[in-house]
């Protein structure tokens, strides 16, 4: 069992997740505030702030994650520098890549965030190397494997799950299930979501654990995805956490074509399935100032602290997108830096 | 099942005398799931299967002769010579073909199935692959797409332990393929495949389901490959049966008829088949010229 | 030193070496290590090598992430085809990733697949489809002629701290030839001449290297000497040889066993056409493959292909044209 949170680290997880949502926005006022500013196309994870934050709070500091396309959240918590971060974003040389990767590619190795794939479910196999490599190396270390329900239907799933289960490999995969896909509903594109069932079912068909929670409760995240890491890191192999979110953005940006100015339109409910109630239910549910309310509640910690630890944040991510802003352009002949090792 | 096996057996020896060339794979030992499919199905209903494909091909109303020729490489083959053992087609029969590509074929019958389905018919789409074919990612996104879509495809998989030259516990944590897909909305069941009668009864139930408006289901067939992988695989990877334990396997023996006349007939039958393959000439290289896109 | 080996052998060798030197290279692929004398298992045991299932993108994606954490993988794919499965983890994640991170990662991974076997595998066996890896910016790839580069090689490309397509090419799996004792590396990006000539050259690859020095002595007997060129690694490509003796004859054949339009010829004709253009005397030649899928039947399978007496009808034509100064 993972050990019980204490009042310090309970505080670490709602700073987390207030520094995540903090950043988060800042990223999608950029595109009101600084148009042009960021290009391409940037995935938020405003509303999984309590399923990241829970999962990387059961894990040892030389442990790995990989993720998908919507990776700012993962990095914060682990320690990435958010100017670094924000700069990446704007595309400047003092980027965690150097400008190179861009918001969905963020990598920080010296955190144990090995490289981020934008491609549906092809960062799942990339885990389970890191976990094969995990396991001979022999150090003890476990990698969690996070990907969005949508990935579950991609063959790479199906193969990694197998192959992760036949050698018992350290790794917890972690399906942040939002429910969508783009504008697409998880029942019409999944036969078990169309039966009614949880995507924690896929499990049993890798003769592995599967199992759902509440992602909205950091708490409970942080005991699922606990309990699967120390059966990885005790060699019992590997676990299927299927974490129940609401992404409070849309997919993304909207698609556009230089000149058009780019925008976070409303989030897909509302724009393509008319459930503005879904999405307000959701609004109301938002697990950031659920988990403050909590703990200022039982007195793990004070109103006063908590508002203290928000005007820091505020301060902390103001000042990532200062330094973003400011930083330089990398020289266009880097370009063809780094194609070869 | 006769003339599977008499055909299988003559393929073996040609292709020990290098009069057909290539890499061929023999279906002794799956003839009992081949007629117990495939002889329950219309012309109209669509067939895939993969690379041990010869036995599907004969079942599902290929002529011998037209599936011989095609191995010899002669323009009366199915495929006038151009596509060969792992790549026999035959419209007519509603035989839309083996591949070479491990489950490759299994998103191709989901596509007949939805254009049976579109069409009004009561006509349905089957796909033979192995066991080995499962752990692949292209065989779960069909699954679940056909799931989702109750399409009238049945999955039929030949599940006789082996993946090429490795058995199934180097593949998987799990024993049977129909548990592969228990997590699934598909019907599924396990049949012994060496029993032709039991793999009828079983196949006609999907099928009659099938074609009044339900499906998919995946039927796993129990068989024993009698052969290696290829013709010329040396099997160090695994024991030979002795005679004995291969009559308890071998689905002609198990059927128990004793009347030789079957076995007789379909040797003749597969003498003459040789001999009208033998007689086709070689194709003309310009074939290929004119194949190469639709006009 | 050098001790006879046949080609298939001898890339075993350098994977074994390799595995020796480097206890990080590991080596896992479909039906390998399969049961307990195998040789690799016995000696590196099933940390590093391992069996998959019939998995590409799982076995090519473990590949990459078994690198990030800083392990060198070889993955078995037996042939050029079954990348075409798992197409995005070969083209649009393995090589990317230096780039993407900005230099953070690296991802030393060997991709060793046989292609080429036109011998009856019909059409979705036996292609020649390395075309479609040249001109991915960060994937290397390399195409042995022989035993002792096949060697050479494969330690090159384990060594490389970028992906590699290694390409083997399944005609020449038994051939035997000289392979060079101990460490042997040969350089990827490095052409080798095997036969000097001042008429013409002829840049030929893979198997075909061997039908390209055939149909130089049947030229030779008619007074043509031809310089034949293996460039042996495809990307990066080693340009400068091939301008270096266009430079000195005037004519370029180039040989290919790929469709016209995804053949590496293509690719080389272009830089010849484009570099070299002063030195040619008559217009470049491509003697590749007919494009069609390879045809199952013998007859028609050969007539698609190059060989000897293609070869050497397209040399007497390029001796015998002249570009109008």
């Amino acid at each position: 069992m993972p050990e019980p949170l204490d009042t310090q680290r309970l505080t670490w997880m709602l700073t987390q997740m207030l520094r995540i949502r903090e950043f988060e926005e800042r990223v999608k006022r950029t595109f009101e505030e600084h148009p042009g500013v960021i290009r391409g196309h940037t995935h938020l994870a405003d509303g999984a702030e309590a399923s990241i934050v829970g999962a990387l709070a059961a894990l040892r500091p030389d442990d790995h994650v990989l993720t998908t396309y919507r990776c700012h959240g993962y990095p914060l918590a682990l320690g990435t520098d958010p100017n670094a971060m924000m700069a990446e974003i704007y595309g400047r040389s003092d980027g965690l890549c150097g400008g190179y990767g861009g918001s969905m590619h963020l990598t920080d190795t010296a955190r144990g965030f090995l490289g981020t794939s934008g491609i549906v479910g092809q960062g799942i196999p990339h885990a389970v190397g890191a976990a094969y490599a995990a396991q001979i190396s022999g150090r003890g270390q476990v990698v969690l494997s996070f990907f969005g329900d949508g990935a579950s239907k991609q063959g790479a799933f199906h193969e990694s799950l197998n192959i992760a289960s036949l050698w018992k490999l350290p790794v917890v995969f972690v399906m942040e299930n939002n429910n969508y896909n783009v504008v697409t509903r998880t029942e019409q594109e999944d036969a078990n979501a169309a039966a009614g069932e949880p995507l924690a079912v896929k499990a049993t068909a890798y003769s592995m654990p599967g199992t759902t929670v509440d992602g909205g409760d950091p708490v409970a995240v942080y005991e699922t995805v606990g309990a699967a890491v120390d059966r990885a890191r005790s060699g019992e192999g590997p676990t299927l956490v299927e974490s129940l979110v609401y992404r409070l953005s849309a997919h993304g940006n909207i698609i556009a074509p230089p000149g058009i100015p780019l925008h976070f339109p409303e989030h897909e409910a509302i724009t393509v399935f008319g459930n503005a109630e879904e999405y307000e239910a959701a609004k109301r549910g938002d697990p950031v100032p659920r988990f403050r309310g909590r703990l200022v509640s039982d007195g793990t910690i004070s109103a006063e602290e908590a508002d203290a630890i928000a005007e820091q944040v505020q301060a902390e991510m103001q000042g990532a997108v200062d330094f973003g802003l400011k930083s330089p352009f990398p020289a266009p002949e880097a370009a063809v830096n780094f194609v070869y090792a | 099942m006769w003339r599977i096996r008499a055909f299988e057996e003559r393929v073996g020896e040609l292709t020990r005398a290098n009069e057909v060339h290539g890499l061929v794979h023999l279906s002794i030992g799956g003839e009992g799931v081949a007629v117990g499919v495939c002889g329950a199905l219309r012309d109209d209903d669509v067939v895939y299967s993969g690379h041990r494909a010869h036995g599907h091909a004969i079942a599902k109303g290929a002529p011998p002769a037209a599936v011989l020729a095609e191995l010899m490489g002669r323009e009366g083959g199915l495929c006038h010579g151009l596509g060969g053992s792992m790549h026999l087609v035959d419209v007519e029969h509603g035989f839309f073909g083996a591949t070479g590509v491990v489950g490759g074929n299994v998103p191709l019958a989901l596509g007949s199935a939805l254009a049976a389905r579109l069409a009004g018919g009561d006509n349905v789409a089957v796909v033979f692959f192995g066991d080995g074919a499962v752990q692949g990612g292209i065989f779960v996104e069909s699954v679940n797409i056909a799931a989702l879509w109750a399409l009238p495809v049945i999955l039929v998989c030949e599940n006789n332990g082996f993946a090429e030259f490795t058995p199934r516990s180097a593949h998987t944590t799990v024993e049977r393929v129909s548990d592969v897909v228990a997590p699934y909305p598909i019907e599924r069941l396990t049949v012994d495949g060496g029993d032709v009668r039991a793999v009828r009864v079983a196949f006609s139930q999907f099928l009659d389901a099938a074609r009044a408006g339900g499906g998919p289901m995946l039927l796993e067939c129990l068989t024993h490959r009698f052969g290696g992988h290829y013709e010329g695989d040396a099997q160090q990877y695994r024991e030979r049966l002795a005679a004995d334990e291969w009559r308890r396997v071998d689905p002609i023996a198990r059927l128990g008829i004793a009347d030789h006349g079957v076995e007789l007939e379909a040797r003749d039958e597969i003498d003459e088949a040789e001999r009208v393959a033998r007689a086709s000439p070689f194709p003309d290289a310009s074939l290929m010229e004119r194949l190469v896109y639709a006009p | 030193m050098a001790h006879e080996l046949p080609y298939i052998a001898a890339i075993e060798e350098a994977i074994r070496e390799e595995m020796e030197r480097d206890p990080t290279v590991l080596y896992f692929g479909q039906n390998i290590a399969t049961h307990e004398n195998d040789p690799f298992l016995k000696q590196f045991g099933a940390d590093r090598v391992r069996v998959t299932p019939i998995s590409e993108t799982a076995e090519i994606g473990m590949a990459v992430g078994a690198a990030f954490a800083g392990y060198r993988p070889v993955v078995e794919l037996y042939m050029a085809e079954f990348m075409l499965v798992a197409m995005d983890q070969v083209v649009n994640e393995a090589p990317r990733f230096h780039y993407m991170s900005g230099g953070q990662v690296k991802v030393p991974i060997v991709l060793k697949a046989g292609y080429g076997f036109t011998a009856g595998w019909a059409g979705q066996h036996t292609g020649s489809i390395y075309g479609m890896f040249m001109g991915v910016p960060g994937l290397k790839v390399a195409v042995p002629s022989t035993a002792d580069d096949a060697k050479g090689l494969m330690t090159a490309a384990i060594r490389d701290d970028n992906p590699v397509v290694y390409f083997h090419h399944y005609l020449l799996t038994l051939e035997h030839g000289d392979v060079t004792d101990g460490e042997h590396v040969v350089p990827l990006g490095q052409a080798a001449v095997r036969r000097e000539g001042g008429d013409v050259t002829i840049v030929a690859i893979g198997w075909l290297v061997g039908k390209a020095l055939a149909a130089a002595e049947e030229l030779a007997a008619a007074g043509i000497e031809a310089e034949v060129i293996d460039p042996r690694t495809l990307a990066p490509l080693d340009t400068e040889t091939i301008l270096r003796s266009v430079e000195k004859t005037g004519r370029l054949v180039v040989v290919d066993q790929s469709t016209r339009h995804g053949s590496a010829a293509a690719v080389i004709a272009a830089e010849v056409a484009s570099e070299g253009f002063g030195s040619l005397k008559a217009p470049v030649k491509l003697v590749t493959a007919l494009d069609a899928t390879i045809p199952y039947s013998e007859p028609m399978e050969g007539y698609l292909l190059p060989d000897e007496t293609k070869i050497a009808a397209a040399v007497r034509e390029a001796v015998a044209e002249a570009v109008s100064a």
